[in-house]
């Protein structure tokens, strides 16, 4: 049955299909990302911060390094 | 007791371990690159060595800089933001080290095997059989300390980053373990399963997605991490994140076939290949504003911080490169693009832009925190970056310039398209030789910056005192969190269920004969209308499942996985069974006699694909140069597969009877003697090295396995055949006034270089099936 995807010429369709894959995911995700609730996105995009790096203090202070 | 306090303390020894090894291999891979760039300008820089010449070194540089630089890099940037972001000590401090000395010795066991020219032959999975298997057992450690680590998390959420790590896992296994089937046939040789078209496809597939599943995904995961902790703010939009991540992992794994466009793979698949690259401009974009928008009111620490410095040209190396491929995925692009140095551009805007200053960015920030010490010197990490940026632009610019030079050259014309510009390919060298000199020096540039880094490295640990961090956390506490899911619950599910139908139905529909065909357009869009009409009605189930998915590792990884294998075996199953000898149109490869075979295992094994492709591609100018196109049958026996992907010297499709023995003999022995100007190295050592048979009657015996169609032989028949064949060759290079002895490996070679382009006519049988002509 494969034979046919060989054969024949279908670059339309095999175009056409793989932008209604891709938009279907985008959309589909797009639209359940903008679903999100506030609180989750908020909470969610504070993560990496919940735990301290106390390491950081050392670091030398900017400013005084020349660009 | 769910309500005690615990601390827990962080694995940071084995990130400060992976972080030094990060150093130490990137600046042996970009040492490696800048003198194998140093060698194509000065020939004389291969010092007349097999292991140090250019072949045998250009898949150090490229290991080296992948597993060895881009692989210590994520390790420690993944160990270091997981334990962090999942509240939890690495699950195993036995495997985290076993981990970490398994990597390393397999960065040894490839830095000491290809230079003696032990070689699988396909790029980026060079590596021997026994290093493969290596490789498995170290991945495998790795992630079972991973989501070990994970079912121990103190926190019920799966920040983005553990998504685009998971993804990374799940993906180079799979992609590692398919594209090195093989069978052994002795210690350090093997021959993929796969041949010719199959291999290729199969091949293009695992070199694609390593790009994108082993130099993007982690740096991802490591950008949406680090990023917003140098920046002292929240990722710029989390949703935008989500987005990013599901289509990026759904999308990427189509576009392998952009690196076999105008070839002789199927149309259908260079089709899929060529729009799926056209839609990663979305997702790769969305990441990349999503990266540079989240240091948004911090730019005006960009001007002091090394740190943002890497990180902000890092984030817009990523947007250059991805949209650079997308472009170059365009057949008409690739066209010109396609085998040149234009190619070498792009990807050393993704691996010295995006992966070095990533992980330069990284290691700055860790230092102070791992080591607990300052930064030796801010300055010096400011000039670094400078130094680095300047050897970038030099050398992505001149390959740029480089690679358009060698494509309209090479492409060019007259006569109404009927004559070649350019008959002779070296007329490009000397157009060319200025930019690839300015490559050396971008090159030598991005080298020295590093150094520079490697100095404040050593500086700032020296006598400094490592820490691990720690964090206190309730015990108990994940469990506190949304509810997770079961097993059942994860995959009988109306978004699954619905998703797994529809699929079912498109593959009816794309690949079914008449009845079936029409049964797939239906039951499709029945199945859209239904699975439309219950997301209206019962909509809250959906969002229900998709909340409790992100916070439950095991299911999450299961469909994450099922979402690259998809596009996967979409690709590769048909090209499987349908591209097989016995139905390939119009040509099909005579196969090589064994002393054939032996010549080719030395062209494979001194990395001859890396400069010679053997593919005439569907183009005026490649049919006017090499002769006629290579149809697909016409390497349906090559395992490996030889089409290359970079012309440095012309294509050898049709070089079989192109020229003498002789002339072959001397070109070998010094390029330079039969082609003037050539850069092309000494290949000596080929005329004085005996020819070794001993493996041969094994050789054979897995080929047949593999389905070439050999005669039964026994070993001694196929040693006597090789034997009388040479005798043969060195007759001949007698007559035409040269002495080499016939057991020498020049004569397999030759052997192997005069059958190149030999094929039989085949016509189309009425049961579907090819025959040969005089059948």
């Amino acid at each position: 049955m494969f034979q046919r995807l060989v054969l024949h010429d279908s670059a339309a369709l095999y175009t056409i299909a793989a932008f209604s894959v891709a938009a279907c995911i985008f959309v589909a995700f797009a639209w359940r990302a903008m679903r999100m609730r506030r609180a989750q996105i908020d909470r969610l995009g504070r993560l990496p911060f919940e735990t301290a790096t106390p390491a950081s203090k050392n670091e030398p202070d900017p400013e005084s390094s020349p660009d | 007791m769910p309500n005690e306090k615990i601390t827990i303390e962080f694995n940071d020894r084995v990130v400060r371990q992976f972080l030094l090894a990060t150093v130490i291999w990137a600046a042996v891979a970009m040492l490696v690159g800048v003198l194998i760039a140093a060698q194509l300008n000065f020939w004389r820089l291969n010092f007349d060595t097999s292991w140090l010449t250019w072949s045998r070194l250009r898949p150090l540089h490229t290991n080296a800089a992948i597993f060895a630089f881009v692989g210590n890099m994520m390790f420690a940037g993944i160990y270091y933001s997981t334990q962090r972001l999942v509240k939890a000590r690495l699950a195993s401090d036995f495997l985290s080290q076993f981990h970490f000395w398994g990597w390393q010795a397999i960065i040894v066991a490839a830095a000491v095997t290809l230079p003696i020219g032990l070689t699988r032959g396909k790029e980026y999975a060079e590596l021997i059989w026994p290093i493969n298997l290596m490789v498995v057992v170290v991945w495998v450690v790795f992630a079972v300390n991973f989501f070990w680590t994970l079912a121990r998390r103190h926190e019920p959420s799966l920040y983005v980053a553990i998504w685009f790590y998971i993804a990374t896992i799940v993906t180079v296994a799979m992609l590692y373990i398919v594209n090195h089937l093989s069978i052994p046939t002795s210690l350090t040789h093997s021959y993929p399963i796969f041949g010719g078209v199959q291999d290729a496809l199969v091949q293009w597939w695992y070199g694609h997605n390593a790009v994108a599943f082993f130099l993007t995904t982690p740096i991802l995961g490591i950008m949406y991490y680090f990023l917003p902790k140098a920046a002292e703010r929240p990722i710029y939009s989390y949703r935008l994140s989500v987005v990013h991540f599901w289509s990026l992992v759904f999308v990427y794994i189509w576009a392998g076939p952009h690196h076999l466009l105008n070839t002789a793979l199927p149309d259908w698949l260079q089709t899929l290949g060529m729009t799926f690259s056209l839609m990663l401009w979305a997702p790769s974009w969305g990441g990349m504003l999503n990266g540079l928008l989240t240091l948004r009111g911090a730019w005006d620490k960009v001007r002091t911080d090394p740190v943002l410095k890497f990180f902000a040209a890092g984030v817009t190396f990523y947007g250059m490169a991805t949209f650079e491929g997308p472009l170059l995925a365009i057949r008409s692009v690739n066209a010109l693009a396609h085998y040149t140095d234009w190619i070498i551009a792009h990807v050393h805007v993704g691996t010295l832009g995006w992966n070095g200053f990533m992980a330069a960015g990284m290691i700055y920030w860790l230092l102070p925190r791992l080591w607990s010490k300052p930064l030796h010197s801010t300055a010096l990490a400011n000039l670094h970056f400078w130094i680095g940026l300047v050897g970038i632009l030099l050398y992505v610019s001149a390959m740029w310039t480089s690679g358009i030079t060698q494509g309209l050259m090479l492409n060019a014309t007259s006569e109404n398209g009927t004559v070649l510009t350019y008959p002779n390919f070296l007329d490009t060298l000397p157009a060319i030789r200025p930019m690839m000199l300015m490559r050396v020096i971008g090159g030598g540039l991005y080298l020295t910056g590093w150094l520079l880094l490697a100095y404040n490295v050593l500086r700032t640990v020296r006598g400094a005192r490592p820490v691990n961090g720690s964090v206190e956390v309730f015990a108990g506490a994940a469990e506190a969190g949304p509810s997770t899911l079961s097993v059942s619950g994860s995959f009988f599910n109306p978004p699954v269920v619905f998703s797994v139908v529809i699929f079912v139905f498109a593959c009816a529909w794309m690949f079914g004969g008449d009845l079936v065909r029409i049964a797939g357009i239906a039951g499709a869009m029945f199945s859209v209308v239904l699975a439309y009409l219950h997301y209206e009605s019962r909509g809250r189930r959906w969002a229900d499942w998709y909340d409790r998915l992100l916070v439950t590792a095991l299911p999450f990884t299961v469909l994450t996985l099922i979402a690259v294998i998809a596009g996967g075996l979409i690709q590769i199953i048909p090209t499987l069974v349908a591209q097989q000898s016995q139905n390939v149109e119009d040509r099909r490869q005579v196969p090589y006699t064994p002393l054939e075979l032996a010549g080719r295992d030395l062209y494979v094994s001194d990395g001859c694909y890396l400069c010679h492709s053997q593919m005439i591609r569907t183009l005026v100018s490649d049919v006017l140069r090499y002769g006629d196109y290579s149809r697909l049958g016409e390497s349906i026996y090559d395992h490996p597969f030889q089409w290359g992907s970079k012309r440095n010297g012309p294509d050898l499709a049709r070089v079989g009877g192109k020229y003498s023995n002789l002339w072959h003999l001397r070109h070998l022995d010094d390029p330079r003697s039969t082609s003037a100007g050539s850069n092309m190295p000494r290949f000596h050592w080929l005329l004085t090295d005996p020819l070794n048979l001993d493996t041969l009657p094994r050789k054979i015996a897995v080929q047949r396995t593999l389905g070439v169609p050999y005669p039964p032989m026994t070993d001694a028949q196929v040693v006597a055949a090789a034997v009388a064949q040479a005798r043969e060759v060195a007759d001949n290079l007698r007559a035409d006034g040269a002495s080499v002895a016939p057991d020498r490996e020049v004569v397999a070679m030759i052997a192997y270089l005069q059958k190149l382009g030999k094929y039989e006519a085949v016509a189309q049988r009425a049961d579907g099936r090819t025959a040969r002509l005089n059948d």
